[in-house]
């Protein structure tokens, strides 16, 4: 099997929603010594871009594209570890983060997929995370992107929280931050002295490769 | 001119599309209320006992007239029932922060609850109360989440949606015991004399599913059962929807709602504003409540909150004319007011005073 066949394999595993088609082609990537990177970027990323234009498109939904993303991490969770460190020298780091006080995190998930599939190396923090664990993440790993989402209204505060830390720390000027979530609000990131703010997370992904 | 009304001759006006003498208003407000009470009454004590939730929302008509008054606690009101571990901090909206799907079996665990106990008890003593304190005062609107958002706030919407796509089969046999409790409560909730039964039915929304999914998961059976229970009660029924693309020709045109509650969001694009709304012939079907954006009540000036009412009235007025309707309007909040400690109360006052001045109906 060509090294091509192997990537279109990846792709439609992704297309399909098939983790365990995911799971084999990426078995076959290093079974037979093909970079990794390569695999991931023809492979998954290109079967996860055509998810998100489908999802655009509104001919799939949100569990279409949930159950693709799975798909993508079962390739990922084999490829990414074979990579050589120094290939990802240049990648940037990215974390993501619900703030603390809130639990919703589907939107977060999103943003962490597009963000993968755009070729960040993500961080995920999870949900409900203290202001003072983040900053430590931004800090002790030199995170270039933050991703931070909030659902309710109560929690917002501790998205300014967390950048008030960054700046105390003397972070924020190596650290892009984006936020999401309905209550929030481009003037709202401006408020708090946020770099960004979408409605959605591919749109994140598109402004944070402009940037 | 119309004659001056009381608020609930003029919420009965708008429901009927009659001529009113100033458009009804009922800003989402809930857990703001407590703040009317006396003493400090903590979200948590708001949330957890019937009788001062219920004294809230008869403070709230008293301060504000309200022609509609929807009983809203918060979202993890049946979820707790079903056993989901809800957190309840002192000062914020109470959340699932513990699911009770962990694998596919757990679906055919989950079993309608005894309604009359645990939550939802609770809000259907508080709807008695709320009843008794404002009877032919203002119209009680009763407000529970459907059997979907049920579902997805007991096992996380994230992983309810990838089962739905993969094995639907339990996921259906749980959607047969949610729609179960939802209609036992309003068959209880009904018992307190509300006149209208609002569904939270968020996930009708084309961010999240297209017309089949929301079909076949709510659409055709689940929703269409707590429908009939609520019209079987002899109740009005409402939907609150604050999705940023509701499926609105479902949910209005085939439901057959009295009142529809919605959001706007200016900054998604295909988000439909209240002019698009009516405009397009939802408001000649039902009652249409909205859209100013709730995070004008934390974040903004009454005279911010005052004119954007101003504008809402104006435009809403011009639209309603197009369409030849003398109302079925109620300016809202599109969703709930913050119950922040910091939230401005006096914002909801100014939208009361902006529909008194510029609300004048057809």
């Amino acid at each position: 099997m060509s090294k091509e066949e192997i990537f279109e394999e990846l792709a439609n595993a992704v297309i399909n929603c098939k983790a365990d088609l995911s799971k084999a082609a990426a078995e076959k990537v290093l079974a037979e010594g093909i970079n990794p990177v390569d695999a991931i970027n023809e492979g998954l990323v290109k079967g996860m871009n055509v998810i998100g234009d489908k999802y655009a498109a509104h001919q799939i939904y949100l569990p279409q594209v949930l159950v693709a993303a799975h798909a993508m991490y079962a390739g990922l969770d084999l490829l990414l570890p074979a990579i050589p460190k120094e290939d990802l020298a240049d990648a940037k780091k990215a974390a993501t983060a619900v703030v603390e006080g809130d639990v919703h995190d589907i939107g977060k998930n999103i943003v962490k997929t597009m963000l993968t599939a755009g070729g960040y190396i993500v961080n995920d923090l999870g949900k409900d995370v203290a202001p003072s664990k983040i900053a430590e993440t931004v800090k002790g790993e030199g995170i270039d992107i933050l991703c931070l989402s909030t659902l309710m209204t109560p929690t917002m505060d501790n998205m300014k929280n967390t950048i008030d830390l960054l700046k105390e720390q003397g972070t924020r000027g190596n650290c892009t931050v984006t936020i999401g979530g309905p209550p929030t609000s481009p003037s709202f990131a401006e408020e708090i002295g946020a770099d960004h703010r979408d409605n959605n997370a591919q749109d994140c992904v598109n402004w944070l490769k402009g940037q | 001119m119309v004659a001056p009304m009381t608020p609930y001759e003029r919420a009965i006006a708008t429901l009927n599309n009659e001529p009113v003498d100033e458009y009804a208003a009922y800003p989402l407000v809930c857990g703001l209320q407590r703040r009317l009470l006396p003493g400090t009454v903590t979200y948590k004590q708001w949330a957890t006992d019937s009788n001062l939730c219920a004294q809230s929302y008869i403070e709230g008509f008293n301060k504000w007239k309200f022609p509609f008054t929807v009983t809203l606690e918060d979202l993890s009101v049946t979820a707790h029932d079903l056993g989901a571990n809800v957190r309840m901090d002192k000062e914020n909206t109470p959340f699932v922060d513990g699911h009770i799907i962990h694998d596919m079996e757990d679906y055919d665990k989950i079993q309608a609850p005894d309604v009359t106990q645990g939550r939802t008890g609770h809000l259907i003593r508080m709807n008695h109360k709320v009843v008794e304190g404002l009877k032919d005062k203002s119209f009680v609107i009763a407000f529970l989440e459907g059997p979907l958002l049920t579902l997805s706030q007991s096992a996380g919407a994230e992983r309810l949606f990838m089962d739905m796509f993969t094995d639907p089969a339990p996921v259906h046999r749980a959607l047969e015991q949610t729609t179960k409790m939802c209609c036992d409560a309003v068959d209880k909730i009904a018992e307190a004399g509300v006149q209208g039964m609002c569904w939270d039915y968020l996930w009708g929304n084309y961010t999240v599913l297209g017309d089949k999914e929301y079909a076949e998961f709510e659409g055709d059976k689940y929703a269409k059962a707590t429908n009939e229970a609520t019209r079987r009660n002899g109740l009005g029924l409402g939907i609150h929807n604050c999705a940023d693309m509701p499926h609105l020709d479902t949910q209005i045109n085939k439901f057959g709602v009295d009142v529809y509650s919605l959001a706007y969001y200016p900054l998604a694009e295909a988000s439909p504003n209240m002019t698009k709304v009516i405009e397009d012939g939802y408001a000649d079907k039902c009652t249409i409540f909205g859209n100013i954006d709730p995070q004008m009540f934390m974040r903004n000036t009454y005279e911010q909150v005052y004119e954007t009412t101003m504008n809402l009235c104006q435009e809403a007025k011009t639209a309603l004319c197009k369409r030849g309707l003398n109302t079925h309007f109620c300016v809202s909040s599109g969703c709930e007011v913050p119950p922040d400690l910091e939230c401005h109360i006096d914002n909801v006052t100014a939208v009361m005073d902006a529909v008194h001045k510029f609300g004048a109906g057809q």
